[in-house]
Formats: C-alpha cells, structure tokens, sequence
C-alpha cells in the first residue's frame, strides 16, 4: 500500500508540476470554445454594405422592397435588442442598396453583364422578378430568381425570400380585395414557451424554470465535452509517462521494487488525482466567471457529485487502456495506431449527442450509456438534459462501469507488465492479445 | 550446503522465451556477503537471469529461492538493483528521485542515507540539479546511489562502471568492497574481466544459457591450468626455437610465448628448449579470466561449453 501510495504521488507530482498540463489546461478550453465564440463574434460585426440590382418587372415590388430595405438598414443602424421579430444579431447583417434596373424584356445578355458586374463588385447580386409573380392563377409557376456569387447559404437571398412572399402575399390580397388588417390579424403567429415542470423551492414556492435553448442543448453539450476533456488531459499523460518509463528503462527499476500491479494502481490513483485536479480547476474558474456575469444558476451544482464519480471510472478506464498502449509500443508515434480505435469509441457520443439530448430517454441515449467506454459522458449528458432519468439507470451506470473498468484495469496491467520489458520492435497485436490473454 | 547460507540458490531454472531457450537447466548458489561475478558474452542469458532473481521474470522451470524465498512473487524490499541502462526520470530533481526509489523500497526516513551517499560519492552539490543535467558518469553514481540507499542484503549490479571515469570507478569500487564487508551480497554483472578478476570472490559464467564456470579464481584456475609459457632466451636467438606439441609461438618483446596444447607437459617443452639453447627465463603464465572467457566464447567448433 505503501508503494502504490508513493508511486500515485510521484506521478501526481509529474503530471501536474509541468508546463504542458498548465499549457494543456489553459489550452483546451480555448479551444473548444474556442470556435462557439468566433462564430458569435462574427455574427455579431457587421459585414460591409451591399449593393442589389433588382429588375422588377411587376413594377409594384420594387417600391415595397425598397422600403423593407430602409427598414433594414435603420435596425441594423440602431439595433432594437427588445424586439425579437426584426432580430439580425444572429445574422451577419449587411445595410443593403436597391438599384432599379429598368428594362422591357430579360435577356441572357443583360444578366450577362450584370453578372460581370457582381464579378467586378459592383453589385453584390441582382434579383430578377418576372412579371407574373403577383398573379395568382392555378398555374403559377412564376419563380423570383436571385443571382449572387454565394446564393446557396447567403443571408440576404434569405432575406429577400422572406420579404418579397410577403410583398407578393399582400400585392396578391390587394388583388384580390381581401382586407390586408384582417388577414394580418388573423396570421399571427403564436409562440410557445417552453417550461420544465414544476418544483417546490426551499422557499416554498411552486414554480417551474423556463427552458430556452442554451441550458437545454448547450448545457449537455458542455457536460459532455468537459467531460471528455477531463479524460483526455489525464489519459495522455499517463501514457505519456508509461512511455518514458519504458524508453527510458525505468520500468526495470520500478519492476525490481514494485509489482505491475501495485506499478498500474499508483499510477492509475495518481492520475485520478490529476483529474479532479483539473476538474477542482474548472470547476473554480467557472463559478468565478458565473458570479461574474451572473450565470450562477446555470451552473448545474446537483450534477457535480454524479460528474465526478463518473469521471472517476471513466479516467481510470481510459488511462488503464492508454497505460497498456503506452507499454506496447516503443514511441507516441506508434502509440497512434493503437490509439485509433480507443478514440473513435472515445468520440462516440460527440456523434449522437444531439439527438441524446432531444431524447435522453430513447432507446439508443439509454443504451449507449450502459456502453461502458461511453458511458461516463452518455450519463452525465443524460442527467444534464434535466428531463426525468430513472434513478436505478446511473446507479447501474456506475456497476457496469466499475465492472468494466476493474476488467480493463486487470488485462491492461498484464499488456503493461509484459510490454514494459518488451524492447525493440513494436509487438504484434497477436503478441498482445497473448499478453492479455496468459500475463 | 551445511554451514554457509546462500543468498541465492537456483535448481534447474529454465526460462524460454518463444522457441528460444534463453537460460537452460540453471544451477546456481550465491554466498551470502561475498561479491558474485557474472560474466558471458551478450545474450548468453545473463540479463535474464538476473530478472529472474529480481522476481520481474518468472523461471518456466525450476525454483528461484532469494534471500530465503521461493515465491518472491512482490519485488523484495531487501533486494537493490541497478540496470545495464541508467533508467532515471528525466525531469526529476537528484534528491526527490533517490526519496522516490528509496520509498519504493520501504524506507520512510531517507535522508540521512541519501545525504550520506551523495557525499560518499562526492555528488552532494548535484541533490537539486535536474537528473537530464548530469554527465553520463553523474547519472551512473546516482543510479548506483539508488540500487543501494534503501540499505538492500543483496544488491544486483548490472555494469556498474560503465561511463565511469578512473577516479569515479575507483570510488565506486571501493563502495562496493565496503558494502560487501558490511555483509552485503553483492551480484556483479560486468564486461570488464580484470574488474571481476579484482574485485570477485566467485566468478560465474553463462554461456549459451547454460553455466560454463562457477567458483573462485583459485578453483577456476585449477580448471584451466596454465597453458601459456613465457620464456627469453640467452642469446637472444633471431630463429624461433623448434618445440613439438605447441599451439601458437610469438615473440613479445624480448620474451618468446607459446601455448601449449593440453597433452604436453611443460616440463616437455622446457626439455625440448634447453636441448636447443640456453634459458634466463622460464615462466608457466596462470591465463587470465579474460583469455578463459575468451578461451570458451570465441567462435571455435571445438570451443569448451558449448550447448548442442
């Protein structure tokens, strides 16, 4: 006990007095949040003027388009943040410029040269509106066509869409007599708010949290990730390190003082320690930030006990199986191969996390989390939808876990003892398999 | 075996590894507080077997009995061990690192032998220095200071000298003579003939995987009687005397050497070679354990020990 009690604190010591796991801490946040806050930073600059010819052969669209415009640009200029209908802040939002260009008759030449224009930038687009678009016969085949450089995911195309069917819609009314109030009236939208369900507070109070978005699809998704990084920042060290044991013929030292299995278990508590040590620092930094800019409530505090019991097996699952890669092979080089597979299980849920969360309980998200390799982040995304787990699930989560990790614990430890002394050439996955198998 | 307790005792110990038998049928006994020489030419089995007294590897056949047990299956406190290879993390500092492996070893308290090895050894001012900062030589005496700091009854030395400068080769030799007068075993495995001439009480060779000599320098001698004869002659003849029953003639020097084969006596030759000229000097040479080691390892069909 005592050895593996000195052998946990040396490698403790190792994994966290560097540079790098200061380096790795500071890094991985930044860079898995990295892209969340560029994209919304771009989102919210705003992107250069841009200049439209509209050939509008009804000859009524294009005063309304125009005042849509005006419109536009004046909530881009002074930005309404109250009023959600007219909100560009998601957008990439662009004051835009009407030109008319008059003509009796489209031709293949004309959207020639306006074309060259846009190539020249002079134009951002042209939109072309037929002249039967207004009619409403059966018929109507009548298409608006909008030409850019990049109309396939273009916001303003977007924009143009969504004004010009409600120009048409109401020229179409007008047509037709229909009381353009009444209609306007009679279409509106209802919105429906989403709430969870209803709880007593401490204070005695019924209320039930409103729901939006961000802690329904964002919070889970974060769980998840963090708990993939906690993983992650522990496992490679710790292969790290057997790597270096092995490279640098410590291993035969260690061997002659310690046994594989006492040798794996200190360094496998070690690296535990490391862990919730990377966990305690998160955790810190982010109730700070929260009190900071009053996020306390979305910080999910209930879920703290389950994370990091879950990240305790999953980091003792994932660096024993990285442990045994680390013995196998002589260099991180070759340490890729055997990697492979360990990470495409490892990334199974950042590929179903989506629909996990829309349904935690589905039979898919309840089966994947009983997967012992995915189940520590599959749980604690489950848990952090907030919708109703059945508690037994979690609970038997932990015994499949705390199964497979002894198993994993057990064979690893066999890979590492008959790989440490293994020099030379890297083994063949049969020779492992035999490690495994007979010790 | 009444009488002398052993540190070691190997019956029958084989270990394969594959098809290849690595240490074959292995019969061995280390007294216990006597320096123990093991020599053999590279994978000849004796890094292997000394794995297997380390209990890192376990022997196909056979039992390995070390400090009086048999199912060493945990590596033993009581045993030090220092690898052909330095093997010393990198990024640790001096003093924390030789803590560190005297802990494994059980002992709680180690600074006092720590402090008093480095200054032993004359590395006092290296206890902070990070071990990547150290010489070749440097890193050697800690990798020593470590095999023994946890004050270990048997200790396993796997080329202790090497990189090691005559100054810090003698310091270290004389650790290690001290360790064996305050009763330590010591097993010492070396390249170096004329160290484990000098400093061994028994020399042990493996072969092959099999044991080829085993005993003191006396009863090897007694093995591999003198061969070689160093003679000068009185007049310094320019012609190389005619002797039968020889197997090579040089002269070195002023002093002509033969060797001769094992069914002539000396006294054959010494007759042979007053018969042709007059002698100052005559002198049966004891073959060195370098010329014995190479005497069986040289590739030579007819070359004693080897296994078929």
């Amino acid at each position: 006990m005592q050895k593996i009690w000195a052998i946990a604190v040396r490698e403790y010591r190792a994994m966290v007095g560097t540079k790098a796991f200061l380096l790795s801490v500071t890094m991985m946040p930044i860079l898995m949040l990295g892209s969340v806050v560029t994209v919304s930073m771009l989102k919210n600059s705003r992107s250069e003027d841009r200049k439209i010819a509209v050939i509008d052969q009804t000859g009524r669209i294009y005063a309304e388009i125009q005042k849509a415009v005006e419109r536009r640009n004046s909530e881009i200029e002074t930005p309404n943040t109250n009023d959600k209908t007219e909100d560009f802040g998601d957008t990439m939002a662009s004051k835009l410029f009407l030109e008319p260009i008059a003509v009796d008759e489209v031709t293949d030449e004309l959207r020639m040269q306006l074309s060259n224009q846009i190539r020249e930038k002079q134009f951002y687009a042209f939109v072309e509106i037929p002249p039967e678009v207004i009619e409403t016969t059966a018929n109507q085949t009548a298409k608006i066509k909008y030409y850019s450089e990049d109309s396939g995911l273009s916001e303003v195309r977007a924009w143009f869409e969504e004004q010009l069917n409600e120009i048409v819609r109401n020229l179409r009314l007008l047509d037709a007599d229909i009381d353009l109030a009444k209609v306007t009236a009679a279409s509106q939208r209802v919105d429906i708010r989403g709430l969870g369900l209803m709880e007593k507070s401490s204070s005695g109070e019924v209320s039930a949290d409103e729901k939006d978005a961000m802690s329904a699809i964002f919070l889970p998704m974060g769980v998840m990730m963090f708990m993939f990084m906690v993983i992650f920042l522990a496992a490679q060290p710790a292969l790290e390190s057997v790597l270096e044991e092995k490279s640098q013929r410590i291993a035969e030292v260690l061997l002659g003082s310690a046994n594989p299995f006492q040798l794996m278990l200190g360094k496998l508590l070690g690296t535990v320690a490391g862990s919730l040590t990377v966990f305690g620092i998160y955790l810190i930094g982010g109730v700070l930030l929260a009190q900071n800019r009053g996020w306390t409530d979305l910080i999910p505090f209930h879920l703290v006990p389950w994370f990091i019991t879950f990240q305790i097996l999953g980091v003792m699952f994932y660096a024993s199986v990285f442990m045994a890669v680390g013995a196998s092979v002589t260099q991180l080089k070759e340490a890729q191969a055997f990697l492979l597979p360990v990470w495409m299980v490892m990334m199974i849920p950042f590929f179903v996390w989506f629909s996990v969360v829309r349904e935690p309980n589905s039979t898919l998200a309840v089966g994947l989390s009983f997967f012992p390799p995915a189940t520590p982040s599959m749980m604690v995304l489950r848990l952090a939808t907030g919708q109703s787990i059945p508690l037994w699930q979690p609970l038997l989560g932990i015994v499949v876990c705390v199964l497979a990790t002894l198993t994993t614990v057990f064979i690893s430890a066999r890979i590492f003892r008959a790989g440490l002394l293994w020099q030379g050439n890297m083994p063949k996955l049969s020779e492992i398999f035999r490690w495994a198998l007979r010790g | 075996m009444a009488g002398m307790a052993h540190a070691i005792e190997l019956d029958d110990v084989t270990k394969r590894f594959g098809t290849q038998t690595a240490v074959d049928r292995l019969e061995l006994r280390v007294p216990e507080g006597s320096i123990y020489g093991f020599i053999g030419p590279n994978g000849s089995g004796k890094t292997t077997t000394l794995r297997m007294i380390l209990r890192i590897l376990q022997p196909d056949t056979g039992t390995v009995r070390v400090l009086g047990q048999i199912f060493g299956a945990t590596a033993d406190n009581r045993l030090g061990y220092l690898p052909e290879e330095r093997g010393l993390y990198k990024r640790m500092r001096v003093y924390d690192l030789l803590a560190y492996f005297a802990r494994l070893k059980g002992l709680r308290n180690s600074r006092p032998a720590i402090m008093q090895w480095l200054e032993r050894l004359d590395a006092q001012q290296w206890a902070r220095k990070r071990i990547d900062t150290l010489s070749k030589g440097m890193a050697q005496k800690i990798q020593f200071i470590a095999a023994v700091v946890a004050k270990p009854q048997l200790i396993v030395l796997d080329e202790p000298f090497s990189g090691l400068d005559p100054v810090n080769l003698e310091s270290l030799h004389d650790a290690i003579l001290e360790l064996r007068n305050q009763g330590t075993t010591v097993v010492l495995s070396t390249h170096d003939m004329d160290i484990a001439e000098r400093m061994c009480d028994t020399i042990f060779m493996i072969f092959k995987g099999q044991k080829v000599l085993d005993g003191s320098m006396d009863s090897i001698h007694r093995q591999y009687p003198a061969n070689h004869i160093r003679v000068r002659l009185a007049d310094g003849a320019a012609e190389l005397p005619q002797v039968d029953g020889i197997h090579s003639i040089a002269r070195i020097g002023r002093f002509i050497e033969f060797i001769i084969s094992d069914e002539i006596s000396s006294q054959n030759v010494l007759r042979q070679l007053a018969e042709q000229s007059s002698l100052t000097h005559f002198e049966l040479v004891k073959p060195s354990l370098h010329d014995i080691f190479i005497h069986i390892a040289r590739p030579n069909p007819d070359s004693q020990g080897t296994a078929t």
